[in-house]
């Protein structure tokens, strides 16, 4: 399993491979290497989950600390719950090497590691060794006996008994944690047994059989009585309780402090080969989606459809005698003669309910089928959506820009991508995927509107390419759009003074779009006018006027925003205007600034 | 208004910002709007004093080509040109345009002495004429001043009894000059 490099968008989001589509997205999340060691720098960031990859991106420097593990590299993950002060984590299992290298790695990994004792690394329980333990319930105290088939390596699969006192099904963990100390017990009466094949609990058999011989360590409190141990003891000297649990939370506890980082450099961990499993730890909640949707990932394998041959033209002929008989089925039993009276009624009910039995049948066959024909459907829809643009009128860039991308359909963030209480994130993660939007050099939607797009306008165009589902509320696409700034991503919203809301690249500025019209004023100035009409004003001089159309249509922006930014011109004194007839036509100000030619002869006249 | 103002019409130069077509539009930036303001003052007081006008009727005045730009299809209407003058009329410290303009008929505001020169002023130049002339301890008739042979190549030539009135008050309360007579009939002798 390696941690790849991750290649960021524009608003510091992944970048998708081709066909990857996003999953699940959770913030204030941290890395564990191995069983419990905190990586540095990757303790705050967002997890990105999509059907090919599980990415990390951190808060601060996320192009520095962004790394990317491949789903096909996982084995499994497991799912362990938060206990007191330690936050709920999922646990990425590496799939075994497939050559030798495997075993290289681990002693590699080992020679890195100065805490983890060579000695004691590799203790492990097998699983028939029958294990003379007690754990402790979490909820009632109760101590229980573990199974004498109770295996560490295959737990996740056995069935745990829940505890004998009040019913309640144990955490895995605890379980484990006391078979773990249990065996280490064994193995320190002199029956040490070398480990297998999982790598799974090194870390956790390593804290057990440092913390528990050691003489001279703190006293252990029993968890149940309180009674203060002494701490070469396993069980308590009162009540008979085990003192895993305590032992374990006093080391825990010191570790947590000084979060070590054994195998990896204060830097980039990017392209480190890691042969331990990997923990997220969920400081922020959402952990349980989060699991759910990857082990959905984990069994969809997405990843096999990127190198998968296109499905031929046509469907599978499988699916059609199914549908075909099924048809004929139910047309055979409506046009049998309905038959009269009560039972007429009955026998009708009954053949309803089949009819039902039936379509409901046809149709996850048809899921099946779609499923199966994914990638087909995909380029489907895309077709489609060209040729739908194709039929519009071609000069509405815009509705080009909506039939485009539809293909980026698997960018956008939905609300049930995130865990219900995540407000803050659902609208971080909305104006960095708005960012994007305007930000795409292919679709280039800012560039085609001139630079500038009003808010309205925008939500209008981002809702319908998400063709009428999971529509952004205004209030949410506000707040989001006003992140822009506290996220530091390339675009900002900009407020006209009369209210009206625009969206702008952050490095354009007022001063540009002066030095646009002023440009355009001096061509102006230059260039005889077209209009056959003598002028009644020396065009030389003044040259000529604009209007909010013309300068619209000259910077292809809307006119409501050519409006407010010749508004924003003369407000600077750059531009005047004269109303009349006409409407409103803004000029180059010579009544400020005089051109030079102009000054001398009136200033003689007032003298 | 001796003078027939139509006749010199032709011969006064108007200056170019008056063919700009948005001097004509009161302007919303109060930087532009100054600036605007300023000009139109020097516009109409040169206008004013090529013409020989002390006394500015509004209501004639928007509809003379100093306020009316024919060519350029463009006019001040009446309500903009009792503003320009109101900001004529304000002292300079108070953002005005050091009281250029005063409104003859108060409230009403449709008659108003251009000062193209302030009464302050024309006291002065009276003051150093007497005095380049020889005149002083002379006793001279107002109509002599205003209308008489001597005075024919003076600016004041011509000049608004009123403004003359108003010009000789000056000098009487500097104790330079003192008025008397009848009402229409007033001499004035210069100290």
């Amino acid at each position: 399993m390696f941690f790849k490099p991750l290649d960021l968008s524009t608003a510091l989001r992944p970048s998708l491979l081709p066909d990857e589509t996003l999953l699940f997205v959770q913030d204030a999340v941290g890395l564990y290497e191995g069983s419990k060691y905190k990586i540095p720098n990757y303790q705050d960031g967002h997890a990105y989950l999509t059907s090919h990859r599980v990415s990390y991106v951190a808060v601060e420097e996320p192009r520095k600390h962004s790394v990317a593990i491949d789903l096909k590299d996982i084995d499994r993950a497991e799912y362990q719950a938060g206990f007191l002060k330690s936050s709920p984590k999922i646990t990425l299992h590496p799939k075994p090497p497939k050559n030798s290298s495997g075993s290289k790695s681990v002693g590699l990994s080992r020679t890195q590691s100065p805490l983890v004792q060579t000695s004691i690394s590799h203790l492990k329980p097998s699983a028939p060794t029958p294990v003379n333990a007690t754990w402790i319930c979490p909820i009632c105290s109760f101590s229980n006996p573990i199974p004498s088939n109770f295996d560490p390596s295959t737990a996740t699969a056995t069935h745990i008994p829940p505890c004998l006192a009040c019913g309640i099904k144990p955490p895995f963990t605890t379980v484990l944690k006391a078979a773990i100390t249990a065996a280490a017990a064994l193995s320190h009466e002199g029956t040490p047994i070398i480990s297998g094949g999982s790598q799974f609990g090194t870390g956790e058999s390593s804290s057990h059989t440092n913390g528990a011989p050691d003489a001279g360590q703190s006293l252990v409190p029993c968890p149940r009585c309180t009674f203060v141990n002494h701490p070469s003891l396993h069980e308590c000297e009162i009540c008979g309780a085990s003192l895993s649990s305590a032992l374990d939370v006093l080391n825990s506890s010191q570790h947590r402090a000084e979060s070590p980082a054994p195998f990896f450099q204060q830097g980039s961990i990017k392209d480190t080969e890691i042969s331990d499993n990997i923990k997220l730890s969920f400081r922020g909640g959402g952990e349980k989606i989060f699991y759910e949707r990857l082990k959905g990932a984990l069994v969809q394998r997405k990843w096999l459809l990127y190198n998968a041959p296109p499905v031929p033209q046509q469907p599978s002929p499988n699916t059609f005698p199914t549908l075909t008989s099924t048809t004929n089925g139910s047309v055979s039993t409506q046009t049998r003669a309905p038959a009269p009276g009560i039972a007429g009624l009955e026998q009708r009910g009954l053949e309803a309910r089949r009819n039902n039995e039936v379509v409901i049948g046809t149709a996850f066959e048809d899921l099946e089928a779609l499923m199966a024909s994914a990638k087909h459907i995909v380029t489907l829809a895309e077709t489609l959506a060209r040729e739908s643009g194709m039929g519009e009128e071609p000069s509405l860039e815009t509705s080009v820009v909506l039939s485009e991308s539809a293909a980026a359909l698997g960018m956008v963030t939905t609300k049930d991508m995130l865990s219900s209480g995540s407000e803050n994130l659902y609208l971080s993660e909305l104006s960095r995927n708005l960012a994007e939007y305007l930000t795409d050099n292919q679709k280039g939607l800012l560039q085609n509107e001139g630079g500038i797009i009003s808010l309205i306008d925008l939500w209008a165009i981002f809702n319908r390419s998400r063709n009428g589902v999971e529509l952004v509320s205004p209030a949410d696409f506000q707040r989001a759009a006003e992140l822009w700034g506290s996220l530091r991503l390339p675009v900002r919203l900009r407020r006209f003074k009369s209210g009206l809301l625009v969206v702008q690249r952050n490095d354009w500025s007022d001063e540009k779009t002066i030095q646009q019209l002023q440009d355009w004023l001096l061509e102006l100035q230059q260039n005889p006018p077209a209009d056959p009409e003598p002028l009644s004003w020396d065009w030389r001089l003044f040259g000529r006027a604009i209007t909010a159309q013309e300068a619209a249509q000259r910077f292809k922006w809307s006119v409501g925003v050519a409006a407010e930014e010749l508004e924003m011109a003369e407000d600077r004194g750059i531009l005047c205007r004269e109303e009349g007839i006409e409407g409103l036509r803004f000029w180059g100000n010579y009544i400020t600034t005089t051109p030079d030619d102009l000054d001398s002869g009136l200033t003689r006249l007032v003298i | 208004m001796k003078n027939n103002p139509m006749a010199s019409i032709a011969s006064f130069q108007f200056p170019p910002t008056y063919s700009f077509p948005p001097f004509f539009t009161p302007q919303p930036n109060a930087t532009t709007r100054l600036s605007q303001l300023q000009k139109w003052s020097a516009l109409i007081q040169s206008w004013c004093r090529h013409h020989r006008i002390h006394r500015l009727s509004l209501i004639d005045a928007v509809e003379s080509p100093l306020f009316h730009n024919a060519p350029l299809r463009k006019r001040i209407p009446l309500v903009e040109a009792r503003k320009i003058l109101d900001w004529m009329a304000e002292g300079e410290e108070k953002g005005g345009g050091g009281r250029r303009a005063e409104w003859i008929d108060g409230g009403n505001k449709t008659v108003a002495w251009i000062w193209w020169r302030r009464p302050e002023e024309w006291a002065g130049i009276l003051a150093d004429w007497i005095e380049s002339t020889g005149q002083k301890n002379v006793v001279l008739t107002v109509y002599e001043l205003v209308e008489g042979e001597e005075t024919m190549s003076k600016e004041w030539h011509g000049m608004d009894v009123d403004v003359m009135m108003k010009s000789l008050n000056v000098l009487v309360k500097r104790g330079k000059a003192q008025v008397f007579g009848n009402e229409g009939q007033e001499g004035v002798k210069f100290f």
